[in-house]
């Protein structure tokens, strides 16, 4: 379910079968969805990386806290949910954080909404020049499906979420450069 | 005992009461019926008629509380409380600008509470005479955040005046009303990407705004019409000779009309908590959500209402009321209400402080009332509610000055 992106790049390539190829238990349903961003590397991984902030680049975030660990692997916050979406509370565990490879992993551990058994990789690419030396954002999730709900609905609702954070991540490191850049003229 | 005295005393010197009655029936009345009617209700009755002072001085320091969250400074509140809508100032203001354009207004009551939400997103606003012998009256349900219903509250009065000055000679309600509308969706979405600075703690938080919007319930009250713009899920409801008419009819993403529409768009509702756009949003239309458009739209529906002797009254509340309460419980209890009281009198004078005050007290009795059935019914989420008495004799009144 991959979305139109150049993803035959060799890096890309060996990327997406290293950390977003997991086969999923037939309760539970994932897709994947890239984001290409016009902005350096390092500075989107910056705001990724920082699980004690995920207002950063996040929508729907009202206030996140650390309920254990200083934001490393293992630490566990708790994000509290803007209101009208079908969530108030979500309790997330960092699983994996990676600065040279550029991997985040996150689980969500409790709360309440209806993602069970939720876990979500993202990763970041640069292209090479030729393709255009963009930054790519790859991020994929698994999730249980709720009893009485469908794989195509649990996906489409996790995508609609996944999407607004990834073009807001876009969005903000975008400008970012823009200001930087008016700063220099 | 002695303050009810004080207050009968007070009403007395109403001018020119159209039904003369006794002290005693008049306290009587006052005291008895809503009562009974609250216990009827079961919303707890309060321990005696000494208790209506209290109450007073309760809203008044709620007043200052909802003053002080306007500005920005929010308070969570341990315990839901009412806050009374005092709009004393705003029409003084009116009066001393402009006295030739100030008409009869209806009278109104205002509560817009927090409830058991964390936060409050609602907002009210109520603009008598906000255009000549227009009044204005909206309700606006915010979501995701409080700035775009705080927006809502301080634009969308003046943007609709300007359609309407902009069409005086072809007045077309239906259009007019949604070329306001999608000025101040624009509004919204256009500050959302300037990164202008909210009042709102969100400007801390997320720096773009996209997934903040609103719903919108807007009622004109003319002479001789009543005209509702709805977007989203808050409600207008029409009480004419105890029957509860609806003017308004709920966006919700599982109507069916809506739910082709979304779908036309290539959009999905998802049963997700309930039925929601994209099991995100459990209305189809609403102000702003700019990352839910095409599916969300900020299109209003717009119904145009011929006025009646048989009018009593009209009801703008958020769903936070219409979710707990139905139209015919809603319009009974302000029935009662309204019957409670003696008719309104006609005022003094044009410049008099009855007439510059549109907030009446039968009206708030009944907000207060509704809202207090709200919560008592374990309402989840903020209740905001606008009573606008809408009874002949007044207008009548009117038209003989």
């Amino acid at each position: 379910m991959l979305c139109k992106q150049n993803l035959e790049t060799p890096t890309i390539k060996a990327m997406l079968n290293t950390y977003h190829a997991s086969k999923l238990p037939s309760n539970q349903c994932g897709s994947s969805l890239v984001q290409t961003i016009d902005a350096p590397l390092p500075l989107v991984w910056s705001l990724i990386r920082r699980f004690e902030y995920p207002q950063g680049y996040k929508l729907f975030v009202k206030k996140c806290t650390l309920l254990d660990g200083n934001g490393g692997i293992g630490s566990v916050r708790e994000v509290m949910v803007t209101s009208g979406l079908p969530a108030g509370v979500s309790v997330e565990r960092l699983d994996k954080l990676d600065d040279d490879k550029h991997v985040f992993k996150f689980s969500i551990i409790g709360g309440d909404h209806r993602l069970v058994n939720y876990s979500s990789t993202i990763t970041l690419h640069q292209e090479e020049e030729e393709y255009g030396g963009k930054t790519v954002a790859i991020e994929s999730y698994a999730v249980d499906v709720p009893a009485g709900s469908t794989v195509d609905d649990t996906c489409s609702f996790a995508n609609t979420i996944i999407a607004c954070n990834l073009r807001s991540l876009a969005k903000i490191t975008e400008e970012m450069v823009c200001k930087a850049n008016q700063i220099k003229v | 005992m002695a303050g009810i005295c004080c207050g009968v005393v007070g009403e007395g010197d109403t001018p020119a009461p159209l039904e003369p009655t006794t002290r005693p029936s008049r306290r009587r009345s006052l005291d008895i019926l809503p009562l009974k009617y609250i216990a009827d209700m079961a919303v707890p009755p309060s321990d005696g008629s000494r208790k209506r002072p209290k109450l007073d001085l309760r809203d008044r320091d709620n007043v200052v509380q909802n003053c002080d969250e306007s500005t920005g400074h929010k308070v969570v509140k341990k315990e839901a409380k009412v806050e009374i809508h005092d709009n004393i100032s705003e029409t003084k203001n009116v009066t001393v600008a402009d006295a030739s354009e100030v008409e009869d207004s209806p009278k109104f009551g205002v509560t817009s509470v927090c409830g058991r939400r964390r936060d409050m997103e609602d907002s009210v606003s109520v603009r008598p005479s906000f255009t000549q012998g227009f009044h204005y009256f909206g309700v606006f349900d915010g979501h995701g955040c409080s700035h775009v219903a705080t927006m809502c509250k301080e634009r969308l009065h003046e943007i609709v005046n300007e359609e309407i000055d902009s069409a005086r000679e072809n007045l077309e309600w239906k259009l007019t009303m949604e070329n306001g509308f999608a000025r101040m969706d624009d509004e919204v979405n256009r500050r959302s990407q300037s990164n202008q600075t909210f009042t709102c703690r969100c400007e801390l938080q997320t720096p773009h705004c996209d997934a903040v919007g609103s719903t919108a319930v807007v009622a004109i009250v003319t002479p001789d019409k009543l005209v509702v713009s709805n977007c989203g899920d808050s409600r207008a409801v029409l009480c004419r000779k105890g029957v509860a008419i609806p003017l308004s009819s709920d966006h919700k993403p599982d109507r069916p009309d809506e739910l082709l529409r979304v779908q036309s768009k290539g959009g999905r509702v998802i049963y997700w908590d309930g039925p929601r756009v994209l099991g995100v949003l459990a209305m189809s239309r609403a102000i702003g959500d700019n990352y839910l458009k095409p599916y969300v739209i900020s299109e209003p529906e717009v119904t145009v209402t011929e006025r009646t002797e048989e009018d009593e009254c009209l009801i703008l509340a958020s769903d936070g009321l219409w979710d707990v309460v139905s139209n015919e419980t809603a319009c009974g209890v302000v029935r009662m209400c309204l019957k409670a009281q003696k008719p309104p009198s006609p005022p003094g004078s044009p410049g008099s402080d009855v007439a510059a005050d549109g907030s009446d007290r039968a009206c708030s009795d009944a907000s207060i009332l509704l809202t207090k059935l709200a919560l008592a019914r374990h309402s989840s989420d903020n209740v905001s509610v606008v009573v606008v008495d809408l009874r002949r004799d007044q207008r009548q009144s009117s038209n003989s000055n």
